[in-house]
C-alpha cells in the first residue's frame, strides 16, 4: 500500500517533504506572470464548432463587426433641440476619433445615411452633416427623422426623447477601455442629457474585470473565513495554518499548471480558487479523527498513523468521487468548462497526495503540551452529543423520517418540472448596476440592443434583386417584427422602398417593392453610387445571392433568438421559396451555446451520476451500500432545483455546470459516513447494538462532517456577496447543497440504515467478522 | 564662347533650383492627370475585389469636356455596360472649381432623369474604393501642400507632397503623393485616416503615351483597413476627339449617342 508508506515516509522526514512541497510550489509559482484572461463568450465553443465557423462567414460576407457599442442619449424633453444636437455632433466626432472605434461605419445623426428628395433632387448622404443652427433646421431634421421608418426605433425613439450612436470596433479592440474613454467624453458634456453606454463588448468586457477582482478580492476572503472557522474549531494555530498551506498549495499548482500549459482564465477557473479551498475542507476529517484519536493514543506518531489508516479509505475515495465529479466535465463540449474540470481534478488529486504527505509531516510538528487538554471525546463534546441525538433520532423514528422527506421530495420534483433554462450575459450583472440600467434603458426607448440576423441565401447570385424575393424578405420581417421580443428589422428591402418612394416624390404608394428586377438593381447601383460602402455590404453581398436581415431584440435572452427562429420557419413553410433561411450574429450564438449546456448538462449529469455510483459500490465492495449511500446526495440535487424551479431563477450555464459537480462533492459525507459506521461495525463486532453504531457514527465522524460542510459553506458564502449573478448563484448553491447533504446524511441515512439493516446487515463482510 | 558657357551650366543646374513649391507641384498635377487636352475619352473597367477574392466589375465608357483652363469647369458623361442590370444608366456631372458639383442620373427602368445632390465628397464612386474626388480630383486649395523630400519611386524621380485639408470634410486626414517630375503625374498616394492610420493606397500601374499625353492607363486603390481594391483599366483612351457641349444635356442622358459611348 503505497499511501501507507508515503505517510511513514512523512512522519519520518517531514522537513524533506515540506522543502519538496515548497519548491514544487516556487515552480508552478513561476508561471503565474504568464496569466491571460480570456472573458469573450464565443471562445466557449471551439474556434472550429460550426456556430462560430458560420458567424464569422456572415461577418465576412458582409463587412459586419464582431461588436458593436451602442451609446445612449436621452433628454426628457426631446433630444431634437439646438443645443442635444450640438452635444451629439460633438460626441460623435470625438468617437471617431477614438482608436479601436471603426470610425467610417459609427452610425449618428451625424453620420448615418439618408436617402431624402425635395427641389427635384435626390439627396443621399449624412441626415445631418452639421448641427442645426435654427428652430428651421430643426425642425426639418426631426420631419427627415420620423418620415424615414428606418431611423425610427434605431436611431430615434418613437417619443423623440432617446437618439442612439452605434460604434462598431474594430478587430482585436478593447470594449471596457473604449467604453471608458465615451464616458470620458460624454462626462465632458454639461447639460440635462443622461448618457447610456451599453452593448455586448462593454458587458462581456466589464464582467472580465469583475473577474479579476473576484479573483483577487473573494479568494483571499474565503481563504480568511476558513482560516477564522478552523482556528475557532481546533484552536490551534499551526493546525489552522497547515489546513490553509493545503488549499493554497493545491491552488498555486493548480492555477500554475492551468496557465503554464497556455490555457486563458475564463469565467469557471477563476471560480478555481474558491472551489479547491472548499474541496480541502476534506482534510478536516484527518483532524478531527486526529484529536479523537490523539486523546485515546496520547502517543502523537501513533495517533498519526491510527487515524491515517482509519481515514485513509473515504478520504481516498472522497477525493476520488471529487475528481471524477469534475473529470467527467472533460467529456464536455464548452471549452472552459472542460478546463475548469480538468483543473480542479488536478487540484483534488494534489490535494489528496498532500493529505497522505504534508498533513502528516505537519502533524508531527504540533507541540504536545498544546495539545493535551484540547484533544476529544465524542462523549464529552456537545455538538458530537447533539449529532449522535440527531443520528440517533433518524435511527430510531426511521418511518417519520423518510416520510416527511419523501413528502418534502415529492414537492421538489413538482419544482423542478418548472424549471426554465435560459442564458442572458446582461442579466449577469446585478440589478442596479450601470449595465443593467443602461440596457434596460435602451431597451424601453429604442430597438434593442441585442442584435441578431437572419442570413437568406438563394445560392444564386442576382437572385435577391428579384421582386419576389425582396416581397419574401419583407414579409419575413412582419412575421418577425409581431414578435413581442423583436423591437426593429431592417434589410436591403427597406433601402429598395426608401429609394422607390423618395425618387416618386415621396409619394406613400411608392413605399413598395417595384416591379421588376432591373429597377431593383438600378435603385441599389444608384444608392451605392452616394452612400457608405458599408450601408450596402452590411445587408446584401456583393453577388446579390444573399440577404442579411437585421433583428434589433428588446432582451438578451437565449430564449427570443429561439423565437425568432421559429418565425423564420414557420414563415418560410407558409411562403415557400428557394432559399435558406439561417439565424447567425451573437445572439444566435447565445443561443446555440444555450442548447449545447443543456445537451452537456444532461450528458455530464447522467455520466457523473453513473461514475459516482461506480465509485461508492467500488469503495464499499456492495451494491446495496452504494445504493444507500447515494440516496443523500439525489435528495440534496432534487431539493435544491425544486426551489431553483419555485423560486423562477433561469437555469443557466453556471448552474447547470454546478449541478454536475455537485455529485461529487455532496457525495463525500455519505462516504465518510457509511464507510466509518461499516468500520465501527467490524471493530466493535457483536458488542454494540446497529443503533448505537450509528449514533456514534453520527456523532463522531458526524462531527467531522458538519464541521467539513460549515467550513465549505463558509468558503462559499463569500461568493454571495459578489456583484456578479453567478457567482451568487454558485455561492448559494453550494452553501445550501453542503448544508442539506449534511443533514441528509446524519439524518436520513441511519433512518435508511434502520428500515434496511435485514437487508444491509446481514450481509458477509457486515458485523459478522 | 562665354555665351556657350553659360548656356552649358544652364543646362547643368539641377531641375529643384527653379525652387516649386508644393501647390505648383500639385498645380501641375492635376493639370497632367485630370486636365489633359480639350477633351477626352475612355471605356473604364473597374473590378471591385474584396478581400477574398471576390470580383464585381463596372464597365463604362467616360467623356469628358474642359470648359476652360486647367483647374476650371468640366463636364463628364458616363455610359454603364455593367453590371448588366443597369445597361443604358448614365450619369452626368458638372464640375466646378470651390463649388459643389451638378450630378444627374437617368434611370432607365423607370425612364427617369434625377438630379442628385453631391453633398459627401466622400462617398464612393460606384461602389469601388475611389471616392468622386479621388477621381474628378479636389480642388487645389481645399489642402495645405509642402514638399516632403524628392526620392527615386522605381526609377522615376519623384516629388513627394504632403496635402493636409484645411477643413475637416475630407475622407482623409492627410495624403502624400509621389508626383513624377517629368511628367508630373500623381504615381504613387498614401492617404491616412484622420487618426493618422494608413487608410488607402493609390497607385499608377502603367503610363501610356497618347496623343503625347502621358496618361496612367492602369490604377489601383487599395484600402489598407478593409483589403478591399478597385483596379481601373482605360481601353481606348483617346484625346481632342471634338466632342460637342450639347452631348452633356438631358436629352443624351436618356438616349446617349452610340457614336460617343460604344
Amino acid at each position: 500500500m503505497t499511501k501507507f508508506s508515503l505517510v511513514e515516509f512523512s512522519i519520518r522526514r517531514p522537513r524533506w517533504v515540506l522543502a519538496l512541497v515548497g519548491l514544487l510550489t516556487l515552480l508552478f509559482l513561476t508561471q503565474f506572470p504568464k496569466i491571460r484572461i480570456d472573458t469573450n463568450p464565443k471562445h466557449m465553443l471551439p474556434e472550429t464548432s460550426d456556430v462560430r465557423m458560420w458567424n464569422d462567414e456572415v461577418d465576412k460576407t458582409f463587412a459586419l463587426y464582431e461588436d458593436t457599442i451602442v451609446v445612449g442619449v436621452a433628454n426628457d424633453r426631446g433630444v431634437l433641440n439646438r443645443d442635444t444636437l450640438g452635444r451629439i455632433a460633438r460626441i460623435t466626432e470625438a468617437i471617431v476619433a477614438l482608436r479601436g472605434v471603426a470610425s467610417r461605419d459609427v452610425n449618428s445623426f451625424t453620420t448615418i445615411t439618408n436617402v431624402t428628395a425635395g427641389d427635384g433632387m435626390l439627396k443621399v448622404g449624412p441626415l445631418m452633416p452639421v448641427a442645426p443652427k435654427s428652430d428651421v433646421e430643426v425642425d426639418a431634421l426631426g420631419k427627415a427623422l420620423f418620415d424615414n421608418p428606418l431611423f425610427i426605433d434605431r436611431i430615434i425613439a418613437k417619443d423623440g426623447r432617446t437618439t442612439a450612436i452605434y460604434v462598431p470596433l474594430e478587430q482585436g479592440a478593447n470594449g471596457a477601455e473604449i467604453a471608458d474613454r465615451i464616458r470620458a467624453i460624454v462626462a465632458k458634456e454639461e447639460g440635462p442629457e443622461r448618457y447610456y453606454i451599453a452593448g455586448d463588448p462593454v458587458a462581456r468586457d466589464t464582467f472580465g474585470a469583475e473577474m479579476f477582482k473576484l479573483m483577487a478580492i473573494f479568494s483571499p476572503i474565503a481563504g480568511g473565513i476558513m482560516f477564522a472557522a478552523i482556528q475557532f474549531m481546533f484552536r490551534n494555530l499551526a493546525l489552522s495554518a497547515a489546513m490553509m498551506g493545503v488549499s493554497m498549495v493545491a491552488i498555486m499548482w493548480s492555477m500554475g499548471l492551468l496557465i503554464g500549459l497556455g490555457f486563458p482564465v475564463h469565467i469557471m477557473s477563476s471560480m478555481a480558487p474558491v472551489f479547491l479551498m472548499a474541496i480541502a475542507t476534506d482534510s478536516i476529517h484527518i483532524f478531527n479523527e486526529f484529536y479523537f484519536r490523539y486523546r485515546k493514543h496520547g502517543d502523537k506518531l501513533a495517533a498519526i498513523r491510527a487515524t491515517m489508516a482509519a481515514v485513509s479509505r473515504p478520504v481516498r475515495f472522497t477525493a476520488l468521487a471529487t475528481a471524477a465529479g469534475f473529470a467527467v466535465l472533460l467529456f464536455m463540449n464548452i471549452i472552459p468548462v472542460k478546463v475548469f474540470g480538468g483543473l480542479i481534478a488536478f487540484g483534488t488529486v494534489v490535494l489528496r497526495l498532500l493529505s497522505f504527505s504534508f498533513i502528516p509531516a505537519v502533524l508531527t510538528f504540533l507541540r504536545e503540551d498544546k495539545l493535551v487538554g484540547k484533544a476529544e471525546d465524542a462523549s464529552l463534546d456537545r455538538t458530537a452529543r447533539l449529532l449522535g441525538g440527531l443520528g440517533a433520532f433518524g435511527a430510531k423514528r426511521p418511518a417519520l423520517v423518510v416520510a416527511v422527506i419523501m413528502a418534502l421530495l415529492a414537492i421538489s420534483i413538482w419544482g423542478t418540472t418548472r424549471i426554465h433554462v435560459n442564458n442572458n450575459l446582461v442579466a449577469w450583472f446585478k440589478d442596479g448596476s450601470e449595465i443593467r440600467v443602461a440596457d434596460t434603458a435602451m431597451n424601453q426607448a429604442l430597438g434593442g440592443t441585442s442584435l441578431g440576423y437572419v442570413v437568406v441565401d438563394a445560392g444564386k447570385a442576382e437572385f435577391m434583386k428579384r421582386p419576389e424575393a425582396m416581397r419574401w424578405i419583407e414579409g419575413l420581417q412582419r412575421q418577425i417584427e409581431a414578435l413581442p421580443v423583436v423591437g426593429k428589422t431592417f434589410s436591403v428591402v427597406d433601402y429598395v422602398k426608401r429609394i422607390n418612394r423618395v425618387l416618386h416624390d415621396d409619394e406613400a404608394r411608392f413605399d413598395v417593392v417595384p416591379e421588376t428586377a432591373d429597377t431593383i438593381g438600378q435603385y441599389l447601383f444608384l444608392f451605392s453610387m452616394s452612400a457608405k460602402p458599408a450601408d450596402l455590404d452590411n445587408v446584401i453581398d456583393p453577388g446579390f445571392a444573399k440577404a442579411n436581415l437585421w433583428v434589433q431584440m428588446k432582451t438578451w435572452d437565449a430564449d427570443a433568438m429561439r423565437q425568432v427562429h421559429a418565425a423564420v420557419q414557420s414563415y418560410h413553410k407558409a411562403n415557400p421559396l428557394p432559399v435558406t433561411a439561417k439565424p447567425a450574429g451573437i445572439a444566435y450564438f447565445n443561443l446555440v451555446w444555450n442548447e449545447e449546456v443543456l445537451g452537456d448538462l444532461v450528458f455530464g449529469f447522467s455520466l457523473a451520476l453513473v461514475v459516482v455510483f461506480v465509485i461508492l459500490a467500488l469503495d464499499f465492495r456492495s451494491f446495496k451500500w452504494a445504493l444507500v449511500a447515494y440516496v443523500p446526495l439525489l435528495f440534496t440535487i432534487l431539493f435544491i432545483y425544486g426551489v431553483v424551479g419555485f423560486a423562477g431563477k433561469d437555469f443557466d450555464m453556471p448552474l447547470s455546470v454546478m449541478s454536475t459537480l455537485s455529485l461529487g462533492m455532496a457525495v463525500d459525507f455519505a462516504i465518510h459516513f457509511v464507510s466509518r459506521f461499516r468500520q465501527r461495525r467490524a471493530e466493535v463486532s457483536r458488542g454494540e447494538t446497529p443503533l448505537a453504531s450509528l449514533a456514534w457514527t453520527a456523532a463522531r465522524p458526524g462531527k467531522g462532517i458538519v464541521r467539513n460542510a460549515v467550513l465549505f459553506a463558509a468558503a462559499f458564502s463569500v461568493m454571495m456577496a459578489a456583484p456578479l449573478t453567478p457567482y451568487v448563484a454558485v455561492g448559494a448553491f453550494i452553501v445550501s447543497m453542503m448544508l442539506i447533504s449534511a443533514l441528509l446524511t446524519l439524518l436520513l441515512l441511519p433512518a435508511l440504515v434502520m428500515l434496511f439493516r435485514r437487508w444491509l446487515l446481514d450481509e458477509p463482510r457486515g458485523d459478522t467478522q | 564662347m562665354k555665351r556657350w558657357l553659360l548656356v552649358a551650366m544652364a543646362a547643368l543646374l539641377p531641375f529643384t533650383a527653379f525652387a516649386l513649391t508644393g501647390e505648383e507641384v500639385m498645380k501641375k498635377s492635376q493639370a497632367a492627370f485630370l486636365y489633359p487636352g480639350k477633351d477626352f475619352k475612355a471605356r473604364v473597367v473597374m473590378k471591385l475585389i474584396a478581400r477574398d477574392g471576390q470580383e464585381r466589375v463596372r464597365e463604362m465608357t467616360m467623356l469628358r469636356k474642359n470648359m476652360g483652363e486647367a483647374g476650371g469647369e468640366q463636364k463628364y458623361f458616363m455610359y454603364f455596360f455593367q453590371p448588366a442590370d443597369v445597361k443604358d444608366m448614365t450619369f452626368m456631372t458638372y464640375k466646378y472649381p470651390a463649388k459643389d458639383d451638378d450630378r444627374w442620373l437617368f434611370i432607365p427602368a423607370i425612364n427617369m432623369v434625377k438630379r442628385i445632390a453631391a453633398q459627401d465628397k466622400r462617398s464612393s464612386f460606384v461602389g469601388s474604393d475611389f471616392t468622386y474626388e479621388d477621381v474628378s480630383g479636389r480642388d487645389i486649395e481645399d489642402d495645405g501642400h509642402a514638399i516632403e523630400r524628392e526620392e527615386k519611386l522605381a526609377g522615376t524621380d519623384c516629388f513627394v507632397v504632403k496635402s493636409t485639408p484645411r477643413a475637416a470634410d475630407a475622407d482623409f486626414g492627410h495624403k502624400l503623393t509621389w508626383v513624377g517630375k517629368e511628367s508630373f503625374l500623381p504615381l504613387k498616394e498614401e492617404q491616412y485616416d484622420r487618426k493618422g492610420v494608413p487608410y488607402k493606397l493609390f497607385t499608377a500601374e502603367e503610363t501610356r503615351q497618347v496623343k503625347g499625353f502621358p496618361t496612367v492607363v492602369r490604377r489601383v486603390m487599395k484600402n489598407l483597413q478593409t483589403g478591399h481594391r478597385t483596379e481601373v483599366s482605360y481601353l481606348r483612351a483617346d484625346y481632342d476627339l471634338g466632342i460637342e457641349d450639347s452631348l452633356f444635356s438631358e436629352r443624351f442622358l436618356r438616349q446617349a449617342p452610340r457614336k460617343w459611348v460604344d
